[in-house]
């Protein structure tokens, strides 16, 4: 009994020892390429999967180890991959601060010489879609996923029902607000557990109230530029003002996004109007086909005297960025599965699935995806969102004090100073 | 093996009497140290260096990735001492261990006892008490996440059909901690009452058998005999649910993931935040070296305290 324990536990040890050795033993191997993302939905699973598949085709011996990886846990685990010095040869991010935390580390692999000597396969693309991924000049990823800007989502029949128009600018938002309330509806639904929900309000209003230049001179820590800023406070009183209209649904604070609270809202006519990504109309279709048809869209409102164009949007030129670690054997092999990744063949499939890729002359048949396309062609900028943006730490800041603006526990003021605080202490 | 009489003995009268001592105290040591040795190994490895690594990252300003980061001393902790929300997850993790202890046990107890009484009959209970802690917390916390749903709940459909107004469970700085911690007891009251069940089964039943014979009550019987032969398994449950809440992680940070605004934030899930979602793994590493101090000290003060009452008694 006693030497088998022993013998059990020596095996235990050794086996131990050997996963450890193993993701080293197949770093080895140059002609094998692992690859991490978030896309477990089925769908998007597939088309990964099939421009692996010709990749693998076209370069035979070589073998991309893929791992689909739920979105929460994907951000953990990318983030332990690189702490320990060992990230997936690809991978996928939002771009923006954390990716340039991976950047700074040193283990992201610069893409700019490998998009230089392909212009064919560069060129296809909107250079504004590189934005989130340029961090000094230099391109560390390529988007391979949708083009989402948040708008605001409506119930057209609930809207048709109290003659209601979409608002254009604020006064009407608020008299809009107003008949739905009288007649017991919820105005807007909103899952703000989540925290980047809320913020794309306060992302919205701060634009309109000021254009995008409030935020870029506050990031770049301008003179003048500031968190503190009038625009910013101004967006926390809208905000609150919103609150004590009523306009959320109630438990807004509580309502987690992911299971869908916000959405069982809209489906059940409680209330009327969500503000969330472009993405939100697939996700409709996909749990309910019926209601997808009552489901529009407008964009977010103007405020009458304020400086930002009303056409701006807040969101993101392409999504999913796809980056190659350092850790790559051989990243021009990398490259190139990367390029199988966003070739044509993928692009058009990706728009058959009602998703926009941010590639030159897409035409899409889709009305849908059309009037999206369009918002982005007549938009003069395109805000990304402050908490992929921002840096992390940051960000954090940016979407606690804004949860506490809906929670009405802190003053606009007050919220607008933390950030600023904040940000003094991160940004240099 | 050792032949007082070998011939070897005679050849040289006055052996070294080292390499016997050695050999007495090899035996001695051999098998313990060869057994214990995994255990040991295991132990330094996933225990103590991962212990004094999180102390020794606590005094660096890092985000965990790349070379080094910068060494802060002290910061950190001063940081700490100043940071209302590890303050407020603190009193929220005492708050669940308060709570733990004045409402899980005192349940589970009751449990015990019925079902204990109930015999046989009471399997089918017993199966049914059982099952939430077979559930797994996540697929919990998304079921409670829905009944405590304001607008499609059903707690408060049945409050509005009798015409009241459902408060918002989660969303409600108020009631986001109590609602889950509600929550959290009722998931581990099952735990308790089979721990109480155990030991309510080792008590003699003649003894209850003869009290009763001479006249006592059942609540006599409960109070003066059967709760101090249970005397060393509540202390046993208390310092469990104690030590428990106070790393308490998974419910929390399902249902609400310390919100709204921290209002139901625990150590454990404002370190996960820190270090994962604003990348500070220094100051997240101070928070967890923190809370490991906490609970140590917290179970040390505990076990002497019931260690006086094992004298006292």
């Amino acid at each position: 009994m006693h030497p088998g324990f022993v013998a059990r536990v020596g095996a235990m040890v050794c086996s131990a020892s050997l996963c450890l050795l193993a993701p080293m033993a197949r770093a080895e191997d140059a002609q094998a390429i692992t690859s991490w993302d978030i896309r477990t939905a089925a769908p998007w699973a597939k088309l990964v999967d099939d421009s692996v598949a010709r990749f693998e085709k076209a370069n035979p011996g070589v073998k991309v180890e893929q791992s689909h990886v739920l979105n929460d846990a994907y951000k953990s685990k990318l983030k332990i991959a690189f702490g320990a010095k060992q990230p997936p040869c690809l991978f996928t991010t939002w771009g923006g601060g954390p990716l340039r935390e991976y950047v700074k580390s040193g283990q992201v692999v610069e893409l700019t010489p490998f998009l230089e000597k392909d212009k064919a396969y560069t060129d296809r693309f909107l250079p504004v879609g590189f934005k989130s991924v340029t961090f000094g000049g230099k391109i560390y990823g390529v988007p391979a996923e949708n083009t989402s800007p948040a708008v605001v989502f409506y119930n057209k029949e609930i809207f048709a029902k109290y003659g209601l128009k979409p608002p254009a600018d604020w006064d009407e938002l608020l008299k809009v607000i107003e008949v739905l309330k009288k007649n017991g509806i919820a105005p807007f639904a909103l899952a703000n557990k989540n925290k980047w929900t809320g913020s794309m309000y306060y992302m919205y209003l701060v634009d309109r109230l000021a254009g995008p230049e409030a935020f870029r001179a506050a990031v770049e820590r301008q003179p003048g530029g500031s968190f503190a800023g009038p625009a910013f406070v101004e967006a926390g009183k809208r905000i609150q003002q919103l609150v004590k209209l009523d306009a959320f649904a109630q438990g807004y604070n509580g309502l987690d996004y992911d299971i869908g609270a916000s959405r069982k809202l809209l489906y059940s006519g409680k209330a009327a109007m969500e503000v969330m990504g472009a993405w939100e109309a697939i996700i409709v279709q996909g749990e309910n086909p019926e209601f997808s048809k009552k489901l529009d869209f407008f964009g977010f409102p103007a405020i009458p005297g304020g400086k930002g164009d009303p056409t701006n949007l807040v969101g993101t030129v392409g999504d999913q960025f796809i980056s190659i670690s350092t850790a790559c054997k051989d990243p021009a092999l990398a490259f190139k599965a990367l390029e199988t990744m966003t070739d044509d063949a993928s692009v058009q499939a990706r728009l058959e699935g009602k998703q926009l890729v941010p590639v030159k002359g897409l035409n899409p048949s889709d009305p849908y995806l059309k009037r999206v396309a369009e918002l982005f062609s007549k938009a003069s900028s395109v805000q990304l969102w402050y908490d992929q943006e921002l840096p992390p730490k940051l960000g954090e800041v940016h979407k606690d004090t804004v949860q506490a603006l809906f929670g009405l526990s802190l003053t606009p003021e007050a919220a607008a100073q933390q950030m600023e605080e904040a940000a003094k202490a991160e940004l240099h | 093996m050792a032949e007082t009489g070998s011939p070897r003995r005679l050849v040289s009268p006055r052996p070294p009497p080292v390499p016997s001592a050695w050999r007495a105290a090899l035996t001695r040591w051999l098998a313990p140290t060869v057994f214990l040795a995994p255990a040991v190994a295991l132990l330094l490895v996933f225990l103590v260096y991962p212990l004094l690594s999180s102390f020794q990252l606590s005094t660096l300003d890092w985000n965990g990735l790349g070379e080094g980061g910068k060494p802060v001393g002290l910061g950190n902790w001063l940081r700490l001492a100043h940071d209302e929300i590890f303050w407020r997850s603190l009193r929220n993790n005492f708050l669940l261990a308060g709570l733990s202890v004045t409402f899980q046990l005192p349940t589970s107890m009751v449990l015990a006892v019925v079902l204990d009484e109930a015999g046989r009959g009471s399997r089918f209970l017993k199966i049914a008490y059982f099952l939430p802690l077979l559930m797994s917390s996540v697929a919990l916390g998304v079921i409670f996440k829905n009944v405590y749903d304001p607008t499609f709940g059903p707690i408060n459909a049945f409050l509005e059909a009798i015409h009241l107004h459902g408060p918002d469970w989660l969303g409600d700085r108020r009631y986001a901690l109590l609602s889950v911690i509600a929550v959290i007891c009722w998931q581990n009251i099952p735990f308790y009452m089979l721990l109480f069940l155990a030991a309510l089964a080792a008590f003699p039943r003649e003894q209850g058998e003869a009290a009763f014979l001479d006249g006592a009550t059942q609540s006599q019987i409960f109070w003066r005999i059967k709760l101090p032969h249970l005397r060393g398994t509540v202390r046993t449950a208390v310092l469990l649910s104690v030590i428990g809440s106070l790393r308490y992680f998974d419910l929390i940070f399902v249902m609400t993931g310390g919100g709204p605004e921290s209002a139901s934030e625990l150590m454990s899930t404002y370190m996960y935040r820190t270090v994962f979602a604003s990348f500070q793994l220094g100051y997240g590493s101070t928070i967890a070296s923190a809370m490991f101090l906490v609970v140590t000290a917290v179970a040390a003060v505990a076990l002497r305290l019931s260690k006086r009452f094992e004298t006292e008694v």
